[in-house]
């Protein structure tokens, strides 16, 4: 199954190494059109405005926290079904089961290799794509 | 510091007339004397002094010095100690990598130099070059692990010297060090700490209840149904 490479991705994360590098990686997979935030209280300004297709989140930053980010997109009307994916040094069972209740479309927990990330993100496209079918 | 009692006057003269007198093992007696009730002053004093700090370290509360002494500081050693070791691990896998790109680019040189003999082997050889530089690069870069690693073991020092100080001043305050409990928190707190973020779980204590790796992750998600 082919992901449509022209997608709006936004990479929010506190620290600018690792959105380079989940920039740098998604680069690799082919993707080229990419937003950043340093915190889920920067991004949501973002998201609202709709522009984007994916969301790339890390959980713990000082003002808003990935979780809350996502439970944000999840309950706003016309952001509810932006794809999700979570990167984070979180790894509590307690932590990824309240992910998942939360309606998160992936959770990958840091440190991670550029295989994982192509194949969660994968896993992440056609879960939607079968959803449209479906609808 | 002033004492409240009196100084015993008599005590004074009659020391006096021994020391006039030369009778000096009679003096050293009467200063004895003298001294013997200041003394027991300052030892009162101080008692009086270690049962108030020992009655203010009963009185604190969770978040408290007692608490702070027996797990804070040993935690944040153990997170110390993970850097350095992290730190050194992304250092050795990067010299690796450098010394194997540096090997092939040998054999590239070799290969290369093999087939296209002709075309423009000084060009080439330039780029080779720049890339041998680069890498060499990467490796001097690596130095970095020394530096932050003497500075690490320092800041371990200088937290375990903390540690002896308070553990000894709660020794003082006749405390029982190996009788503070544990972090008591609810689970309440304990949700709320999660929903923020704790970050990698690294002591031997956070590990309960984490997943270790993707492929307990993956296990804990198709359970979840995902």
């Amino acid at each position: 199954m082919q992901v449509n490479r022209e997608i709006n991705i936004l990479v929010v994360d506190d620290f600018s190494t690792m959105r380079k590098i989940v920039k740098d990686l998604l680069r690799e997979l082919g993707f080229h059109h990419f937003d950043e935030a340093d915190d889920g209280a920067t991004a949501w300004p973002m998201v609202q405005t709709g522009k984007y297709d994916f969301i790339v989140s890390d959980w713990n930053m000082p003002e808003m926290t990935g979780i809350d980010l996502l439970r944000r997109v999840r309950t706003d009307e016309n952001l509810k079904d932006t794809p999700f994916l979570l990167i984070t040094a979180e790894a509590k069972r307690s932590q990824i089961l309240e992910a998942t209740q939360s309606g998160v479309d992936g959770y990958i927990v840091k440190p991670f290799t550029a295989a994982t990330l192509n194949s969660k993100i994968h896993k992440i496209f056609e879960r939607v794509a079968e959803r449209k079918n479906s609808e | 510091m002033t004492f409240s009692t009196q100084i015993d006057q008599n005590l004074v003269k009659l020391l006096l007339e021994a020391l006039e007198s030369g009778e000096l093992s009679q003096a050293g007696v009467l200063l004895d004397e003298l001294t013997k009730v200041r003394e027991s002053e300052l030892y009162q004093r101080v008692s009086e002094l270690t049962q108030n700090l020992h009655q203010t370290l009963d009185g604190l509360n969770d978040s408290s010095l007692l608490l702070q002494t027996k797990h804070d500081i040993p935690d944040a050693s153990e997170r110390l100690e993970y850097v350095i070791n992290t730190t050194a691990e992304a250092s050795n896998k990067t010299l690796e990598s450098a010394e194997n790109a540096l090997n092939l680019m040998s054999s590239l040189q070799e290969a290369t130099f093999k087939s296209i003999a002709g075309s423009d082997p000084e060009n080439l050889q330039n780029m080779i070059s720049q890339i041998n530089s680069e890498l060499t690069e990467i490796m001097l870069a690596q130095s970095f692990q020394d530096l932050t690693g003497q500075v690490l073991n320092r800041v371990i020092m200088i937290i375990s010297s903390l540690e002896q100080s308070l553990i000894h001043l709660i020794d003082q305050s006749v405390h029982d060090y190996s009788a503070i409990p544990d972090r008591d928190k609810s689970a309440e707190e304990k949700s709320s700490d999660e929903m923020k973020g704790v970050g990698p779980n690294v002591t031997a204590k956070s590990k309960n209840g984490s997943t270790q790796s993707q492929a307990e992750v993956d296990d804990l998600l198709s359970d979840l149904g995902f």
